[in-house]
C-alpha cells in the first residue's frame, strides 16, 4: 500500500494502543504522544487521591489543597468539569479551613496564604462562595486572614504568621481577595510599589528587591500588577524580550538564562508574555510540541520534560500552557488567574 | 516542587512498577510515617508543646522537611518552654502564634518539664555581697541580670542547635523555601535574645554558609537571597554593624572568575554597584575609571564567551548606563554626551570586530542592533543611511539565525521601519 500523505486523518485516533509497527499507518497520522491525551490524563488526575498505598502520597500531604486546584484547574481546561465530585471537594476544601478563615493544605495542616488561595480558587470553579458562606467562616474572614498577612509599612505580604516573606504571597493575596471582592482591604499601593522595587533592568522581577529576574516571580508580579490595573509600570520590550529569550533549542521554555527547559514554564513565562501582549515572540509550534512530548500518553499526566515522571504540577501547568497556545478542544484559560475564562467571568463579571 | 507520584495508575498498572514486597515496605513506611505525624498532632491538638513533642517534630522533620506545620509545631516547643520566657521590661520575642487548628488561645503558661539544656541551673538566690550599701533594690538588679544572662546561655545553646539541626536537611533539599525560611526565623530569634556580639558572630558564619551553598549551586537563587538577607542584618544596627558592600562586590568578582556564565553573580554585581561607588564617595575621575574597568571585563570575558547570554545581559546594563542616566544614575551620572556616544561607538565597533571570529552568534548581532538604536537615541536623531543599512543586515542575520523568535524580528522591523 502506498502511503499516501493526503489522507490524513481529521481527528486524532482515541484508542490508546496506536501501533507503530505498520509504516504506513506511521506515515499519515501524527505520532500519538503529539496529540493531547485528554482521557488518559482526566484519569490520571482521577486517580491522584486513591494513591494511598503510596508513601509519596503521605509525604506530599502539605500540597494536598494546592494539587486539588492544579488538577481542577486542568480538568475544567480539559473540558471534564465534572471529572472531580463536586460535593465531595467542597467537603475537602471547608474542612482545611481554620477558626482565622485561613486554610491549611489538608486538615490538621496550618493555614497559610498558599493552600487559603487554592482553596479560594477551587471553591470558585466549583461555584462554591455560597457553602463557603453557608458552611464555612464567610468570605469576609477569608479576606481578613489573608490582609491580616500585609505588612503596612512595606506593602509586602507573609505567607503565614511566621513572617517568611515572597512576591508569590503577594500575588496570591491579589488574586483570591479580588476573586472575593476584597481587595480593597488591603493596601494595593503600597504592594504595587513593592513590586516595583522587585524590578530589574532586564525588564524582569524576583523574589524580593535585589534578587535576579526569575520567570515564576515575573508571573507573580505582572499578574499582580494587572490585578492593581498598574501594567504601565512595566518595561513591556525589555520584559517581553527576556522572556522570549527562554525559550530554547527543544522549544521549551526555561525559567532564567542557562537553564534547563521546563514545562510549567510554559505558564509562567507564557502567560507574562500574554500579559504583555508578546505571546507571538516565541515560536508557539515548537512549545506546543515540547509540552504534547512531556506527556505520559498511556498513562496519562505531563513531566517537566520528555522522559521525566509525571506529576498533577506539570500537568497542570502543560495544558494550561496549551490552552494559551489556541490547542484545539481545550477551554480557554485566563492568563492571570490561571483558572478557566468562564470561571472569572462568572466571579468577575467580565 | 514536590513530584505528586510516579506513573501508577489504576490496579492493574500498580503492581507493574513495584514488586508486591516493595509495595509491604511502603506501607510499613506509611505506617510508621502516620503513627509518628499521629503522635506530633495529637499533642499540638492539646496545646502540649512539650520537650517530647519537640523530639517528634526532629524525626518527622528529617523524614518530611516539606512538613510545613510540624515546623511550626517545633516554632511552637521552643517559644512555649525550650526558649527562655522574655521578662517584664525587655522585647517581647515574636508574634505569638494567631491560628491553632483547634483553640483560640495559643501559647501555654510555663508549667513545662526542665528545659533541655541541663547544664543551665535555674535561677540562683543572688549572693552578692562586699558592696557596701547595697540595697535590696540592687541585690533584685543583680539578681534580674544573672536570670538574664543564664537565659541568654541558654537560648543561645538552643538556637545553635537548631541551626545545627536544618544543615543536613538544607544541603539534602537546598531549594526547600520551608528551610531556609525556618533558618532564618532562628536567625531572627538571634537577634532578639542573645547579646549583639553573640549574635553577631552567629550571623557571620551564616554568611559562610551561604558561600558554602553557593559553591554548591552557583545559580541557587534561595541561597542568593539568603544571603542578601544576610548581609542587610549584618549592616543593621541591630547588630552594630557597618557595610559590607565592598565584600560582596568581591564575592561577586570571585564568584565569576569561578565561572564566567554565572547570571547569579552579574545580576548581584550590577545591584551592589551603586551603593558601592556612593560609599567610596568616587567622585566622576573614580566613575569613570569604574565604568572602563566594568567594561573591560566583560569585554574579555564575551571575548571568549560571546555565545554566553549572562555576559551580553551584564554589557548591556553597562551600555543602559550611557544611555538611561537621566533617569536612573548609576555609574557615571556625569558623562558627557560626548563621552557616552565615543563609548558606544567604541563598543559596537569591537563587537563588530567579534563578528570575524563568530559570524553565526545571533546575541553579537543582537547586540549591534540594540547599541547603534541606542546611538540614536542618545543623539536624538533617526538612523542615517549606513546605519539602517547594517540594522536591515543585523536584523536578516537574526532572522535566520533565530526563527524561533521570528515574530520580535517582524516587530523590530515595523516599529523601525527597516522592511526590506
Amino acid at each position: 500500500m502506498q502511503p499516501n500523505p493526503s489522507k490524513l486523518p481529521t481527528h486524532p485516533p482515541h484508542h490508546k494502543t496506536l501501533k507503530f509497527s505498520n509504516m504506513t499507518q506511521s506515515f499519515i497520522s501524527l505520532p500519538q504522544e503529539l496529540q493531547l491525551a485528554t482521557s488518559a490524563h482526566v484519569k490520571y488526575i482521577q486517580s491522584l487521591d486513591s494513591r494511598k498505598d503510596e508513601y509519596d502520597y503521605w509525604l506530599t500531604e502539605h500540597l494536598r489543597l494546592n494539587g486539588l486546584y492544579w488538577g481542577l484547574t486542568a480538568l475544567h481546561l480539559l473540558g471534564h468539569p465534572e471529572a472531580l465530585p463536586r460535593a465531595e471537594t467542597i467537603d475537602f476544601v471547608l474542612s482545611c479551613q481554620h477558626e482565622n478563615g485561613g486554610f491549611g493544605a489538608a486538615p490538621g495542616h496550618d493555614a497559610h496564604m498558599l493552600s487559603t488561595v487554592s482553596a479560594v480558587q477551587i471553591l470558585a470553579m466549583v461555584d462554591a462562595f455560597d457553602d463557603l458562606e453557608t458552611r464555612g467562616r464567610g468570605k469576609a474572614q477569608v479576606g481578613k486572614y489573608i490582609a491580616s498577612l500585609q505588612n503596612r509599612q512595606t506593602g509586602t505580604f507573609a505567607g503565614d504568621e511566621w513572617g517568611e516573606e515572597d512576591t508569590r504571597f503577594l500575588y496570591g493575596a491579589f488574586n483570591a481577595l479580588s476573586l472575593l471582592g476584597l481587595l480593597h482591604l488591603v493596601d494595593v499601593d503600597k504592594a504595587v510599589d513593592h513590586i516595583a522595587a522587585c524590578a530589574n533592568f532586564d525588564g524582569g522581577y524576583g523574589v524580593s528587591p535585589g534578587a535576579e529576574s526569575h520567570s515564576g516571580q515575573i508571573f507573580t508580579c505582572v499578574a499582580a500588577l494587572t490585578i492593581a490595573g498598574r501594567k504601565d509600570l512595566i518595561d513591556v520590550d525589555r520584559l517581553g524580550r527576556w522572556l522570549s529569550e527562554r525559550q530554547i533549542a527543544g522549544g521549551g521554555l526555561n525559567g532564567r538564562p542557562e537553564k534547563k527547559e521546563d514545562v510549567c514554564y510554559s505558564w509562567w513565562v507564557l502567560s507574562s508574555l500574554e500579559m504583555i501582549g508578546k505571546t507571538h515572540w516565541i515560536d508557539k509550534e515548537k512549545l506546543t510540541n515540547f509540552i504534547l512530548s512531556s506527556q505520559d500518553t498511556d498513562k496519562g499526566g505531563i513531566s517537566d520534560r520528555p522522559g521525566d515522571m509525571v506529576d498533577v504540577w506539570h500537568t497542570c501547568f502543560g495544558i494550561a500552557g496549551l490552552s494559551l497556545l489556541d490547542y484545539p478542544g481545550l477551554e480557554p484559560v485566563d492568563e492571570v488567574y490561571c483558572m478557566p475564562k468562564s470561571t472569572i467571568k462568572r466571579v468577575l463579571g467580565r | 516542587m514536590a513530584d505528586q507520584g510516579g506513573s501508577n495508575h489504576g490496579i492493574a498498572r500498580t503492581s507493574r512498577t513495584r514488586t508486591e514486597e516493595q509495595r509491604q515496605k511502603d506501607l510499613e513506611r506509611i505506617k510508621d510515617y502516620r503513627a509518628l505525624e499521629d503522635q506530633v498532632r495529637h499533642h499540638a491538638a492539646k496545646n502540649d508543646y512539650s520537650p517530647d513533642v519537640f523530639a517528634l517534630t526532629s524525626k518527622l522533620l528529617r523524614l518530611n522537611p516539606e512538613y510545613y506545620t510540624v515546623w511550626n509545631v517545633r516554632r511552637r516547643c521552643l517559644i512555649s518552654g525550650l526558649l527562655s520566657k522574655p521578662s517584664p521590661g525587655s522585647s517581647p520575642s515574636k508574634a505569638l502564634p494567631t491560628s491553632s487548628p483547634t483553640a483560640t488561645t495559643t501559647t501555654s503558661s510555663a508549667d513545662f518539664s526542665s528545659s533541655l539544656s541541663t547544664e543551665t541551673p535555674p535561677a540562683l538566690e543572688s549572693q552578692t555581697t562586699g558592696k557596701s550599701g547595697t540595697t535590696a533594690e540592687d541585690e533584685d538588679e543583680e539578681q534580674k541580670q544573672q536570670t538574664r544572662q543564664q537565659d541568654q546561655q541558654n537560648d543561645q545553646q538552643i538556637l545553635e542547635k537548631e541551626l545545627h539541626f536544618t544543615i543536613p536537611l538544607l544541603l539534602e533539599s537546598p531549594k526547600c523555601y520551608w528551610i531556609w525560611s525556618y533558618r532564618l526565623w532562628i536567625l531572627k530569634q538571634v537577634i532578639e535574645r542573645l547579646p549583639v556580639p553573640v549574635a553577631r558572630n552567629i550571623w557571620e558564619e551564616e554568611l559562610g554558609l551561604t558561600s558554602k551553598m553557593l559553591l554548591r549551586d552557583q545559580r541557587n537563587f534561595h541561597a542568593w537571597g539568603y544571603r542578601r538577607h544576610v548581609v542587610e542584618q549584618l549592616e543593621s544596627p541591630e547588630l552594630e554593624g557597618k557595610s559590607l558592600v565592598e565584600s560582596e562586590f568581591e564575592f561577586t568578582t570571585k564568584k565569576i572568575s569561578q565561572n564566567l556564565s554565572n547570571f547569579s553573580a552579574w545580576h548581584s554585581r550590577s545591584k551592589l554597584i551603586p551603593r558601592l561607588l556612593d560609599e567610596r564617595n568616587a567622585n566622576d575621575e573614580a566613575r569613570k575609571a569604574f565604568f572602563e574597568e566594568e567594561l573591560n571585563k566583560i569585554g574579555e570575558a564575551i571575548n571568549v564567551g560571546p555565545d554566553d547570554q549572562s555576559l551580553w545581559y551584564y554589557h548591556q546594563f553597562l551600555m543602559l548606563n550611557l544611555v538611561n542616566s537621566a533617569e536612573n544614575p548609576i555609574i557615571a551620572p556625569a558623562f558627557t554626551q560626548e563621552e557616552r556616544v565615543a563609548y558606544l561607538r567604541r563598543e559596537i565597533e569591537s563587537i563588530q570586530e567579534l563578528l570575524e571570529d563568530y559570524d553565526d552568534a545571533k546575541l553579537i548581532y543582537e547586540a549591534l542592533f540594540d547599541y547603534t538604536l541606542y546611538l540614536c537615541q542618545l543623539q536624538e536623531r533617526k538612523p542615517n543611511e549606513q546605519e539602517e543599512k547594517d540594522l536591515k543586515g543585523w536584523l536578516g542575520n537574526l532572522k535566520k539565525l533565530d526563527p524561533m523568535r521570528s515574530g520580535r524580528w517582524a516587530d523590530l522591523e515595523r516599529d523601525f521601519g527597516l522592511k526590506e
